[in-house]
């Protein structure tokens, strides 16, 4: 059952520049799901339509429908889908540097108990009274996630955790991602540059490349599809059958348009 | 002794009016150049209040004061939010226009005429004898404790209050703040009502203590310099800034030249951007990112 | 920029001129014409206005380049104009220097006043800047109204009008040939730094200016160009606004006439200079506007007492819902209107800066 449903939504700037176009996505309730695709493919745009983030920037959900567990939510202000569990947590600007670990963490509008969002990331305890500015990057996502797990989230919309991030960082941090999952059983839909990180946790994947959906398949499938290995996983493709012609003039091959 | 109280009087009043400033420069980066004259709307409705509705002052000044932040909170719906995303210099000049239509509203209805609300409501404003000989008036002392009230009050909500840490939190990332569930917009809301508070609050006092007439925007100028060498989003260097300037003005006025009083708040705000720009205790603005 | 299809320009002058298309020759050719000939057509009052007219242009002008163009907030603008005005009461009413020696003085106060204003636009930005401005404006104020009280009448300093080359300069009808010329000349001057390499690299620095920095743009001296630029103009326009009125007082330099400044650019578009001049009109015929409307809905009689309140009003509120509706402008308003004109009937216009 899904938990969130996007039906062929069209996203347009300025009213001039289509940035996605036709974009429907499955999320089950429970699940991991990654979008993945190349930078300026609108992945976040996507998801920014998703949680109501598009007038700041002049932009409009202009075809379409974004469905949150049955209700239409479609270009609903930020704060109200907050309240209905939609929780996002950005790309950049995810923490408040002016305030304090603590503070950050309870300035989310839900409440809850703080003292439950530390077992989850590790390191932050010891740097409660700390600003939040001071965090390094790694610490900084943590604390970003756990504020964003404050709000009592229903659905959780991570925009690329692993931006900027060492290897080693970034597998912790996907653990943490997928802790939330086994142990609290939330919905995760994950957008992410970084697509080996992304399918070794998820359990369904998208990807998105100049604002349309080009192909979709279960985490498994994904990790052994020839294109998505050559262009997102950094697999050769098979030397089998390549001619001079073919080295010479390589091109995209375009498989999932044929 | 009497010029350390008169430092004290002028510096509790630059505190009551850079209060606003500060709020609303730390809610939506913006200056409200119109703060003096929402001081002069506070005094006007005090007046209006005693004349209309009753000397009492009881229940005039509770009245006025409310006056005074149902029209911050007004100011900020009508005005304020929509120039939401538009540049801050855009925002500033719109309080420049608030300012100037609040001016004209006064002098349409009350024309400028000096008015005196202290006699309307029957009190009287005696000296009282400090230590050390000098002498001030009684509401000079409300005045002092006023403001100590009102800091210690904003004080006490940012730092420990859940209401006041999502006020900074929105007021540092309101787009952050969305996303956490915080309606910015009401605690922006919020910021203008309890800045237009302050000055109304100044403009009660100022008006029963000195006189009301519509010139007292002038009063939040030399508020606003004091503010900027200060830290335009610190309370702390509020009073700092607030003690140094009235400091420098009463000294000016008694050993020097009255006329220069006036202008002294601004030299001292050059010499402030010149050495230190954003003041005493302001946080640094931020590196522009390429 | 010519739009529409049609035009094709073949050679790099054609593509470089400031008037390209022959339509645009002719409109300019008969603007020309019409104010040359305006005096012999008009009533002395119409003249008058067009003279205020021309010379707030000029401050508009001025201020555009400094503000709009290079981005520097500069809340002073009144200062600037009451130093260059001041230099010229003092200069004549102390030495009495002729104009020749008055002018230049006050060009030269004023670049040397944009110079010690711009030095702290290296440290400080955007608002900060502004307030340095604001503070300078004040400090300058001050420094005039001492001179006044000392050497000039309570009220003023009186300035005799100027003679150049024998000609005595007093009549409206000389006035307005000096003005308006003066104003032309500016128009000049700022749409062709706009087009330099001067004015590109203001408008760098406006949009970023570690970016401009990074390119190789010495943005010191272009910031201080800007302010110095800016000043001498107004200090010049303050000048001749002293001859022009024969009187030099400092109760007409208060920060409402900075903002009226402010307004004119930000009523007309920030930035262009067709807004400057539509900024600059709009606010000097807007309170004689003001006066017709009250005049024909209330004839005969003394002005109210709150005509003037009125007035001051309308202005306030018209830039706030400028502010807030039409953040581009009069100049955004006529470009929508050019536009819908021009693509009719297709709707949207392609995306473009307000320059």
């Amino acid at each position: 059952m899904s938990l969130l449903d996007v039906r062929g939504i069209e996203v347009v700037y300025h009213r001039a520049a289509t940035a996605v176009q036709g974009i429907t996505l499955d999320v089950p309730a429970g699940r991991i799901v990654a979008l993945l695709g190349p930078n300026g493919a609108g992945k976040t745009t996507t998801l920014r339509a998703i949680s109501g983030f598009l007038d700041a920037d002049d932009a409009r959900v202009t075809d379409g429908d974004v469905i949150f567990d049955g209700v239409t939510v479609t270009g609903w202000l930020p704060h109200r889908l907050v309240r209905r569990g939609l929780v996002l947590v950005p790309e950049r600007e995810k923490i408040f540097e002016t305030l304090t670990v603590v503070e950050n963490l309870q300035a989310c509008r839900r409440g809850g108990d703080l003292e439950a969002v530390f077992p989850h990331f590790p390191g932050l305890a010891d740097r409660r009274r700390q600003l939040a500015g001071y965090l390094s990057g790694g610490e900084r996502q943590m604390l970003a996630l756990g504020s964003a797990l404050l709000c009592q989230p229903r659905l959780l919309l991570v925009d690329e955790l692993s931006l900027g991030l060492a290897p080693i960082v970034v597998r912790a941090l996907m653990e943490a991602v997928r802790r939330l999952r086994d142990e609290l059983g939330l919905t995760i839909l994950l957008v992410e540059q970084n697509a080996a990180a992304a399918l070794e946790i998820a359990d369904h994947g998208y990807v998105i490349e100049n604002g349309r959906i080009v192909h979709e398949g279960s985490a498994a499938a994904l990790l052994a599809h020839d294109d998505v290995r050559e262009f997102y996983l950094g697999g050769a493709r098979s030397r089998a059958g390549r001619t001079y012609r073919d080295v010479k003039q390589y091109r995209r091959h375009r498989r999932w348009f044929a | 002794m009497q010029a350390v109280a008169g430092v004290v009087v002028l510096a509790s009043l630059y505190v009551l009016l850079g209060v606003g400033y500060v709020l609303v420069y730390r809610a939506s980066r913006v200056l409200n150049l119109a703060q003096g004259d929402l001081m002069m709307v506070g005094g006007y409705a005090l007046f209006a209040t005693v004349t209309t509705v009753s000397a009492s002052p009881f229940i005039a000044v509770p009245l006025a004061l409310a006056v005074g932040a149902a029209v911050g909170v007004l100011v900020y719906a009508l005005l304020m939010r929509p120039m939401a995303g538009h540049p801050v210099f855009a925002a500033v000049l719109v309080t420049v226009s608030l300012g100037i239509l609040l001016r004209v509203a006064v002098v349409l209805v009350y024309t400028d005429q000096t008015r005196y609300p202290l006699p309307a409501m029957d009190l009287s404003n005696p000296p009282v004898r400090l230590p050390g000989g000098a002498a001030v008036s009684a509401l000079d002392v409300v005045t002092v404790a006023s403001a100590a009230a009102l800091l210690g009050g904003l004080f006490a909500f940012l730092r420990l209050s859940r209401l006041g840490i999502r006020m900074r939190a929105a007021a540092e990332r309101p787009l952050l703040a969305a996303q956490r569930g915080i309606d910015f917009h009401a605690l922006f809301a919020l910021s203008w009502a309890l800045a237009s508070f302050a000055g109304a609050l100044a403009g009660v006092l100022y008006a029963s203590n000195v006189r009301l007439d519509p010139s007292l925007g002038i009063l939040g100028l030399k508020a606003f310099a004091v503010a900027l060498v200060g830290g335009l989003d610190s309370l702390g260097g509020l009073v700092a800034g607030a003690l140094i300037v009235a400091t420098v003005e009463v000294l000016t006025i008694r050993h020097v030249n009255p006329l220069l009083s006036d202008v002294s708040p601004f030299l001292c705000l050059l010499l402030m951007l010149l050495v230190r720009p954003w003041g005493l205790w302001g946080t640094r603005e931020e590196l522009e990112r390429v | 920029m010519a739009y529409g299809s049609g035009y094709f320009k073949t050679t790099y002058e054609a593509d470089m001129a400031l008037v390209d298309t022959r339509l645009r020759r002719l409109a300019l050719a008969t603007l020309i014409v019409g104010l040359a000939v305006l005096p012999r057509v008009a009533s002395p009052f119409v003249l008058e206005l067009v003279t205020q007219t021309a010379l707030a242009a000029v401050g508009a002008l001025a201020l555009n380049m400094l503000t709009g163009l290079a981005g520097q907030i500069s809340l002073g603008h009144a200062g600037f104009l009451c130093a260059g005005a001041f230099t010229v009461g003092i200069l004549t009413e102390s030495v009495k220097a002729p104009p020749l020696v008055t002018l230049p003085a006050a060009a030269v106060v004023g670049g040397l006043l944009g110079l010690v204003v711009g030095v702290p636009s290296l440290r400080l930005k955007g608002l900060y800047l502004a307030l340095g401005t604001l503070a300078m404006h004040f400090v300058v104020l001050y420094v005039a109204s001492e001179y006044q009280a000392r050497w000039g009448f309570n009220t003023g300093v009186s300035v005799p009008a100027p003679t150049v080359a024998g000609v005595r300069f007093r009549s409206g009808v000389q006035w307005y040939y000096v003005l308006v010329a003066f104003a032309m000349l500016t128009t000049f001057l700022s749409v062709n730094l706009g087009r330099s390499r001067v004015g590109r690299a203001w408008m760098a620095i406006h949009d970023r200016e570690i970016a401009a920095a990074s390119l190789g743009i010495a943005v010191a001296r272009y910031k201080l160009l800007a302010f110095v630029a800016s000043s001498v103009l107004t200090a010049l326009a303050g000048a001749l606004w002293a001859y022009y009125r024969s009187f030099v007082s400092v109760e007409a330099f208060s920060f409402v006439v900075t903002i009226e400044f402010i307004a004119m650019i930000v009523i007309g578009g920030m930035g262009s200079t067709l807004g400057a001049l539509l900024g600059a009109g709009f606010v000097t015929l807007l309170p004689y506007g003001i006066d017709a409307v009250v005049g024909a809905l209330a004839p005969g009689g003394a002005a109210p007492y709150w005509l003037f309140p009125l007035k001051f009003g309308a202005f306030g509120l018209l830039m706030a819902l400028f502010l807030v509706f039409e953040p581009l402008g009069l100049v955004g308003i006529w470009r929508r209107a050019r536009t819908w004109v021009v693509l009719w009937p297709l709707r949207y216009a392609p995306l473009r800066t307000v320059r």
